[in-house]
């Protein structure tokens, strides 16, 4: 009888190395072709793992828990009198079971950084960043860009959305029915979870993600923080415990290091008087018939703005090249449960402030409900991450590549400020721009923000 | 007391089907069967009756030699042939389950089994009682038997069913079948045939009342070309043996024949089984089934025809294989029950799958009709046999292939494009890419497809 070697699979073009999250048959257990050994867990994905061939399951090297390289070996199945001794040896050294699993599966990790896209292998470390780093004639690079382009374009925190049926980075397994529902009410197949045979989105998937109710939104700002609730102080117990990695916060961990080691951010501080834009928001919002105007959307209209008249921040580096964009298309982090994802509202500085509050509304709700499409989820030029929600005062984002810079909003705050009169109260908000310092310099940083904060300043501009 | 892991009563195509998978996961398993293995299914039903189709079909095809260009002298019918034929196919389909029980160790119990408990079973043989004891569950494949109307007793002699119609070799000089469901309309043709005075009563309005309004149409004008006397929407109220020949009064006027077959159902065999010993839910006279299989008593299955609609063997063999898997631990995907194919082997064949163009309009769906005639396909040419058509239903939004329904020859294999397509969710798009090979039957598939996106080729 055949030895069947089971292998961890390749789940996705970047996967190189997969978690067995649990083994669903153990050593001694009689499989058939088709049965579901495991449960891998992939960046994107936790994924059922079938048997290729039938047996018993003689050995499993590498235990649940335990991660290893994509191809390695994990376990055999043989029938009993197999001599699987041979096969065995030259995956772990023939080393016994237990021993095999941690030997074998620890050290393939080899800290390797994953490549962002499906980007040729031989490129080396440098030209694996996610900012392409050849002159846009070149084939490859091209790919790459579609390839990133394809990419939800997200903020610091999520890589980008989970894809639990996108089996590997572009293909998503989908029925055609499913596919053609998708379509038609706007369903975005990455953000749905297939519940047919591998994984496969069939039309009850999609029907139950277009019914999905909103409830699957974040918390809003407004819920109460589980840390207000009262926890009894212990001083018994462990000290600590170690909470495993989720698959989006793997890939977050993952995927930021390549924005943050190889783009060189610099980053530019300024405060804002938001008093006049406040009466502003508060006159707009007075008014009947006009959508909510946010402190985000104003932020947004003003930065689509003056990025045209300062298209150097409006860019992207390009390896031997730096592209200038001339539309801004504005990319909005929202915040998820499970990370944070950032759609893009495309042409804003061609948007009056009512358009793009009901478009930046529309865009983060079904952000939340998981419904926004492809194209919503890539393309921006420049992106906004704002925390003004929770009462933060200034922080600093980290740059989405290929964008060139991203700015971080913090809240609106009544401080004591000297005016002519003497002391008053003024609303201040701190914005800090992070730049990819390979496109633009602090100079050109500190006058696209000297612009922001004169417009923001002036808001009636923000009007005409 | 011998113990197995399943003890399975009953092995028609539910049963046997379940044996074998159970057996092929690991599980000990004991059938037990009071008729020999392959139930109606192999012995009296299917397989039998389309070994006298098949007789029929030839016999169709010596009549019109003349189409041909071939004479055909002295020819001569011989239905008691026909009908030993048909036993001996029966007979070698029956000897393959043994053999297979065989092959995957299982063992046939002969006789008459009946729960004790819900996971004792006792069986009454030839040679006395014999008690399984059931270690994981009992699977209850008991099958079916035919109905007939109130107040009219069934003697196999004048007023017959489906298994009398199998089994006796000698002909009628005319026969009123009643009901005009797939064995109305099989034994219709097998006997007519064999120049038979057929009557066809029907109590709907149109034969084969399932299947789309087109094809009970078309049908209704095939079977009237060939000379069987067609009555919908007539009720019977009596059936009286008169000597040598029968009686039957309706609504729509008397009729009489020397034989009546009485074609009106199948009721589930549930008596006499022990389900209420250990308190089986029944529901309008089938045994309510879990999507598992799982009856209201734990550890106790019920699969096939006395688990509920639709009664065919290929509902069965598949709810066997979901039943075996349960019980040996797997997790098996339900069946689909609106995507079980539908097949009347009388000639012209007729077969479906989905919805009929009706019943997707009263869903509340917009559909889009695609029609092909086998008179437009070379093939049906070739083989002049231009009967029938290919009607595709499918949604007008999404392109989802709502139904298929197929009259003609060989419709029941052409049915299958349709089923894999509506399992994999395919659409009429992706239908029409397929490439079909010309010139075929199945190519009126295609072009049904196209003509319900509008443009069909060759009509």
């Amino acid at each position: 009888m055949a030895v069947t070697k089971v292998v961890m699979p390749k789940l996705s073009e970047q996967m190189e190395a997969g978690k067995v999250i649990k083994w669903l048959k153990k050593e001694g257990d009689r499989v058939q072709s088709g049965d579901i050994l495991a449960e891998v867990e992939t960046d994107k994905a936790d994924v059922e793992m079938e048997a290729f061939g039938s047996g018993v399951l003689r050995k499993i090297l590498v235990s649940a828990g335990d991660k290893a390289p994509v191809g390695a070996l994990i376990g055999v199945i043989a029938e009993e009198g197999d001599d699987i001794n041979a096969v065995v040896a030259q995956a772990g050294g023939g080393a016994p079971s237990a021993a095999a699993s941690s030997a074998s599966a620890k050290p393939a990790m080899a800290d390797r950084p994953a490549a962002v896209g499906p980007q040729p292998k031989s490129e080396d470390h440098a030209e694996r960043t996610p900012s392409p780093s050849k002159g846009p004639e070149s084939p490859g690079i091209r790919r790459a860009q579609e390839t990133v382009a394809q990419q939800p374009a997200v903020t610091e925190m999520a890589p980008r959305p989970q894809a639990p049926a996108a089996a590997d980075g572009g293909r998503v397994k989908a029925s055609p029915l499913a596919r053609k529902i998708a379509a038609q009410s706007g369903v975005d197949l990455k953000l749905v979870h297939g519940s047919g045979p591998g994984g496969r989105i069939v039309r009850r998937d999609v029907e139950a993600a277009a019914a999905a109710p909103a409830a699957a939104a974040a918390p809003s700002a407004a819920a109460p923080s589980p840390a207000l609730r009262p926890v009894t102080p212990t001083v018994t117990g462990p000290e600590y415990e170690d909470v495993a990695l989720s698959t989006m916060r793997a890939a977050i961990a993952k995927r930021m290091p390549l924005s943050k080691a190889p783009v060189p951010h610099f980053y530019v501080t300024s405060e804002v008087a938001m008093d006049r834009a406040w009466e502003l928001r508060e006159e707009l919002n007075g008014l009947e018939g006009q959508p909510k105007i946010s402190v985000n959307d104003l932020v947004i209209r003003t930065c689509a703005l003056t990025l045209l008249h300062h298209p150097g921040v409006n860019a992207s580096f390009q390896g031997e090249s730096i592209r200038v964009f001339h539309r801004v298309h504005m990319g909005i982090a929202v915040a998820l449960e499970e990370g944070l994802i950032t759609p893009v509202l495309r042409d804003a500085h061609a948007k009056t402030l009512a358009q793009i509050a009901v478009e930046a509304r529309d865009l983060a709700e079904r952000a939340r409900q998981r419904k926004l499409r492809t194209q919503e989820l890539s393309g921006a030029t420049f992106s906004i991450s704002n925390l003004g929600m929770f009462d933060v005062r200034d922080f600093s984002a980290i740059i989405n590549p290929p964008e060139g810079a991203i700015l971080a909003v913090g809240s609106v705050r009544k401080v004591p400020v000297v005016t002519d009169e003497g002391l008053g109260v003024g609303r201040r908000m701190a914005m800090t721009i992070s730049c990819d310092h390979r496109v633009m310099d602090g100079a050109m940083g500190a006058r696209f923000l000297q612009d922001v904060k004169r417009l923001l300043e002036e808001p009636l501009r923000l009007l005409v | 007391m011998a113990k197995y892991d399943l003890v399975i009563v009953g092995t028609g195509p539910g049963g046997y089907v379940c044996a074998i998978r159970a057996a092929q996961l690991g599980l000990t398993v004991a059938a037990v069967e009071d008729d020999r293995p392959g139930g109606v299914c192999l012995n009296w039903g299917c397989i039998p009756t389309k070994a006298l189709l098949r007789n029929a079909e030839v016999v169709h095809l010596f009549e019109k030699a003349e189409t041909f260009g071939i004479t055909v002298q002295g020819m001569k019918v011989d239905y008691a042939a026909a009908v030993q034929r048909s036993r001996g196919v029966a007979d070698r389909m029956a000897k393959g389950v043994e053999f297979l029980f065989r092959k995957n160790k299982i063992t046939l119990v002969p006789g008459t089994g009946t729960l004790k408990s819900k996971n004792v079973v006792e069986v009454r043989g030839k040679d006395g009682l014999t008690t399984l004891e059931a270690g994981r569950a009992v699977i209850l494949a008991t099958g079916s038997e035919p109905r007939s109307l109130p107040g009219v007793a069934i003697d196999e002699k004048t007023v017959i069913s489906s298994n009398g119609a199998v089994r006796n070799e000698a002909r009628p000089k005319s026969i009123v079948v009643i009901g005009a469901g797939a064995v109305g309309v099989e034994f219709a043709d097998v006997y007519r045939s064999y120049g038979v005075e057929v009557t066809l009563l029907e109590a709907l309005p149109r034969i084969v009342p399932i299947e789309d309004e087109e094809v009970s149409t078309q049908l209704t004008r095939s079977l009237s070309r060939r000379g069987i006397t067609i009555k919908t929407g007539v009720k019977v109220s009596a059936v009286k043996p008169m000597g040598a020949s029968v009686v039957i009064e309706t609504d729509g006027g008397r009729f009489e024949a020397e034989q009546v077959l009485m074609a009106v159902g199948r009721g589930a065999r549930t008596k006499g089984i022990g389900l209420e010993t250990i308190g089986v839910t029944l529901e309008r006279g089938f045994v309510k089934v879990s999507p598992t299989m799982e009856t209201s008593v734990k550890g106790v299955y019920a699969i096939g025809d006395m688990a509920g609609a639709p009664l065919l063997a290929h509902k069965a063999m598949a709810e066997g294989v979901v039943a075996a898997e349960a019980v040996a631990g797997k997790n098996p995907r339900p069946i689909d029950y609106g995507n079980v194919p539908s097949c009347t082997y009388c000639r012209p064949q007729v077969a479906s799958i989905g919805l009929t163009e009706a019943k997707a309009k009263e869903g509340g769906r917009e559909v889009a009709v695609g029609k092909f005639p086998f008179t437009a396909s070379g093939k049906a040419v070739a083989m002049a046999e231009t009967e029938g058509f290919v009607k595709v239903v499918a949604d007008k939004k999404t392109g989802e292939i709502l139904g298929a329904h197929i009259i003609g020859a060989e419709a029941t294999e052409m049915i299958h494009e349709f089923a894999v397509g509506r399992t994999l969710e395919a659409t009429v798009d992706e239908i029409m890419h397929t490439i079909h090979a010309h010139p075929t039957l199945s190519e009126a598939a295609l072009e049904a497809t196209m003509a319900a996106l509008g443009h069909a080729i060759h009509i």
